[in-house]
């Protein structure tokens, strides 16, 4: 088969991907977004959590002999985006389990993990806890005794209170400089949770803070090695967070073209008024940036372009920024409405900016790459 | 070096360029011609110290709960602190002494307003928009009403029933329609005040109306034609209890939801005639400016005093954000070292400190803008000033039955209306709307920045941050939307000598 027909095949599997995350998010997702960012929380996405799994949300980058579909970057990217532009809640769940996977999956290139990936392919082991929310130079980060027993606290553990696993990183008490990452259960003995922590956006995603005690954990890959697995975690997910920025910006776009269309002010369609039309403009050139960006990306990635991550990167922090930015103008275009809970404008907003904070805080990742381009520089 | 001086009409040539002193600089202005520059300091001072306590006793320990409190039960109203700041006296600080009120100069307002909101822009909504509500009743000028229902107010305080006013304007179908004449008529206007023998039958509704719940009075703004309201605006005094009118629905907002935004409904509500605060049918009796032109005064007038405050609100949240960033800054620790000593850090810490500053500044400039030029002009002459600062309050409680005189509501309407020149018009207007929508945009960028300083910290309840962006974002909406000040600052201080130029 040649080159040409195999990216032919690539783009209709991606394409097909892309409709059944749509039909997804207009079936599970649009009408209940109001009643899933409610506080205090309830019983959460517990039938739309299930059904994610049912149609393979949480296997896109689990490799395919473990029950996975190994479809890689840009099929997660394509469901994050869509499922974003309805509620982006369900793809921080995706996004938090795949960041868990990829771990796993970087480690698996040093030492044999098969026991770790058939342990995850029991029914319900997905998705998997993680702090999704936090770089590792961030965090608060438990010790590991020698015999493997996690004693700490983690702070906003995304999906610990509904996941039957998580993956955590430690430090070992016999090398206090060494960071590796491990999996345990989070029914053992030895574990506190709080209530789900109420934050700013993706309440349908929430984290929980987790107090441990000598809880029994299984090491993943080598040891010592945390730091690598976090990094190449964070430059593949990258692409992740970029494209469920995107999804927020697109959601909020459409929103708010539709609400200008069909409003008036002074006599005529809002859509009418040259200063909101290059309000609308701005964020309609946002959205084709970042789209072509996190394309070019993905492209990048898929056909092993070097420096990929550099890319990757640089797009999930501009993504971002630029979700946040337009994200607020966003519920301007709707006045007053925008920002009340009958829209979905003012949840876009909040979730924009909590979406930031994936992988870590911004300034601290944008000096991550720098310091990387300085030193490849050298 | 020799000396360079200047003729006198070298200086007039100079001076009478854009920008012009008064224009630009009313600080300078205000310190020249206001009296007893001392005294207000001493106000101003003094209204700080008292909104730092009050934050420190009363809205510290609560308003993250109060935030909780309406997420869990969106009808949950915070009559706790609406209680508290009664007793504090708040609700009459700002109201001038021949009203009943303590008589503190208006310019405090703002200040106190940001210190309040450093901790709950909420709370300090909850505190404050009762004097939007005072603002408009004053921009009628119908003196026996605004002394009635102040003095109202001060019984409130002193029988621990509170009495709040508010202000309902803006429509289910109009919005910003209704804050410019310009726009209003050819927006969609639904709330109609019909005459009816002995008042106003009125008929509608009012959304987005901040305290509605919790208020007693309700400045309503109708009109008695819809095809044509900027001509036919009425300005009533609605009383709870008044047969056909009722609360609506509470808004669930994203944030600020410790202050209720009510919808009021009027249906067949009467409003008997002393209850009039103003009616077109009165203004157009005089032929010096057409209705029009008197409603756009009194709406200026109103929304100058108040987007002066909706921008010391979002200095509030911007500060507010700012300290919450760099007290989290001194005790977290990124990649080893704590935060507050990244170079990185420092420079966004510094750049939010500005930002805090030069909205205090800006907003300042509109507040002495409103001393001169606006609403407050009145208590900015010297007899008044200083009759408002001296004369003891049971003095004015014996001579105020003179407010009752018809002659005093037309005194101050000529002077407030009649013979209020345009320049003022444009200088307080285009001010206020410059800092409404400057300090309000320095408002997000802060709380954006606190959040990204912070991280996924930034994010949560607990910790603080996250509630400015989500209070400061209401901000850039209301006392309309920073795309009609923009206009509206176009219009009043850029616009106004270009023939050529058209706004909306």
């Amino acid at each position: 088969m040649n080159i040409q027909a195999t990216a032919q095949i690539f783009t209709e599997e991606l394409q097909a991907i892309s409709d059944m995350a749509k039909n997804f998010a207009s079936k599970e997702l649009v009408a209940k977004r109001e009643e899933n960012d409610h506080y205090p929380f309830g019983e959460l996405f517990t039938e739309t959590i299930k059904n994610a799994s049912d149609v393979g949300f949480y296997g896109v980058n689990l490799p395919a002999e473990y029950g996975g579909t190994g479809m890689g970057y840009s099929a997660l990217s394509s469901i994050l985006e869509n499922l974003s532009m309805a509620d982006a809640s369900m793809a921080g769940i995706i996004f938090t389990n795949a960041a868990a996977i990829e771990i796993i999956n970087q480690a698996s290139r040093d030492t044999d993990c098969s026991a770790l990936y058939n342990m995850l392919s029991a029914k319900e082991a997905l998705p998997i806890a993680f702090s999704s929310f936090t770089g590792i130079g961030e965090m608060e980060i438990p010790g590991a005794s020698e015999k493997g027993e996690i004693t700490g606290r983690i702070n906003f553990l995304c999906l610990g209170g509904i996941s039957r696993y998580a993956v955590l990183p430690a430090r070992e008490s016999t090398h206090g400089a060494r960071i590796s990452y491990y999996i345990l259960d989070l029914d053992k003995h030895g574990i506190k949770k709080s209530e789900p922590v109420y934050s700013l956006g993706l309440h349908a995603c929430p984290g929980v803070d987790v107090f441990l005690e000598k809880v029994p954990a299984i090491l993943i890959g080598l040891s010592g090695k945390g730091i690598k697995y976090f990094q190449s975690m964070q430059s593949h997910l990258s692409l992740g967070a970029a494209a469920l920025s995107l999804g927020i910006l697109k959601g909020s776009f459409m929103e708010a073209l539709q609400y200008t269309k069909d409003r008036f002010q002074g006599g005529r369609q809002i859509i009418n008024w040259s200063e909101v039309r290059m309000i609308l403009a701005n964020m309609a050139i946002e959205i084709q940036a970042g789209q072509s960006c996190l394309a070019a990306a993905c492209n990048e990635l898929e056909n092993g372009v070097t420096e990929w991550e550099k890319t990757a990167c640089a797009i999930a922090i501009h993504v971002a920024e630029m979700a946040c930015r337009a994200t607020v103008d966003g519920v301007q275009l709707l006045g007053g409405n925008g920002y009340m809970k009958d829209y979905g404008q003012e949840k876009r907003m909040r979730d924009a900016h909590q979406a930031q904070c994936l992988l870590g805080m911004a300034p601290v990742r944008k000096m991550e790459l720098i310091d990387l381009i300085i030193k490849e520089s050298q | 070096m020799g000396e360079i001086r200047l003729t006198r009409k070298e200086k007039e040539k100079y001076l009478s360029h854009d920008p012009k002193i008064t224009d630009v600089i009313n600080s300078l202005v205000t310190h020249y011609k206001l009296p007893k520059s001392k005294a207000l300091y001493k106000q101003i001072d003094t209204a700080i110290a008292l909104a730092r306590k009050f934050n420190e006793e009363v809205v510290k320990p609560v308003y993250k709960q109060i935030d909780l409190n309406v997420t869990q039960d969106n009808e949950y109203l915070c009559w706790d602190v609406i209680n508290k700041a009664n007793e504090w006296g708040f609700n009459t600080l700002f109201i001038p002494k021949m009203f009943g009120g303590q008589g503190m100069n208006l310019i405090a307002m703002y200040p106190f307003v940001e210190e309040i909101a450093s901790v709950c822009v909420g709370l300090a909504n909850v505190v404050c928009v009762h004097y939007l509500g005072f603002a408009t009743l004053c921009a009628s000028w119908n003196l026996k009403l605004m002394n009635e229902i102040s003095r109202e107010v001060k019984r409130g305080e002193k029988t621990g029933n509170p009495c709040l006013i508010s202000l309902a304007i803006t429509e289910p179908g109009a919005g910003t329609d209704v804050e410019e004449t310009m726009l209003i008529d050819r927006g969609r206007i639904e709330t109609i005040g019909q005459k009816v023998e002995g008042g106003y039958s009125v008929n509608g509704s009012k959304i987005f109306i901040s305290n509605g719940h919790v208020s007693t009075w309700h400045i309503l703004i109708c009109y008695t034609n819809k095809n044509k309201p900027s001509g036919t605006t009425v300005m009533l005094a609605v009383k709870n209890g008044m047969k056909g009118f009722r609360f609506g629905h509470r808004e669930k907002k994203m944030g600020q939801k410790a202050c209720v935004a009510s919808e009021l409904i009027f249906e067949n509500c009467f409003v008997p005639d002393k209850y009039v605060c103003m009616q077109w049918s009165d203004l157009s009796e005089r032929s010096s400016k057409s209705v029009v032109e008197v409603i756009q005064t009194v709406i200026d007038n109103v929304v100058s005093s108040t987007r002066a405050g909706v921008a010391a609100f979002a200095v509030g949240a911007a500060r507010g954000a700012y300290e919450t960033a760099l007290a989290y800054s001194r005790k977290k620790i990124v990649n080893g070292i704590p935060l507050i000593n990244h170079q990185w850090a420092q420079s966004m810490l510094a750049e939010m400190y500005k930002n805090v500053n030069m909205g205090r500044a800006a907003y300042m400039e509109s507040a002495y803008a409103n001393a001169m030029h606006g609403l407050a002009k009145t208590l900015s002459v010297r007899p008044i000033f200083y009759a408002d600062m001296l004369v003891p309050s049971w003095c004015f409680t014996m001579i105020s039955p003179i407010f009752n005189l018809k002659i005093m509501t037309w005194l101050f309407r000529l002077l407030n209306f009649y013979r209020y020149p345009q320049e003022s018009a444009e200088i307080q207007s285009g001010w206020a709307s410059l800092t409404k929508f400057g300090c309000t945009d320095l408002g997000i960028i802060n709380t954006q920045k606190a959040i990204q300083l912070m991280g996924i910290d930034g994010c949560r309840h607990d910790i603080g941050a996250e509630k400015y962006l989500r209070d400061a974002k209401l901000l850039q909406i209301y006392e309309g939307t920073n795309q009609l000040n923009r206009i509206n600052l176009f219009k009043n201080l850029v616009g106004r000598s270009m023939p050529e130029v058209k706004v909306f």
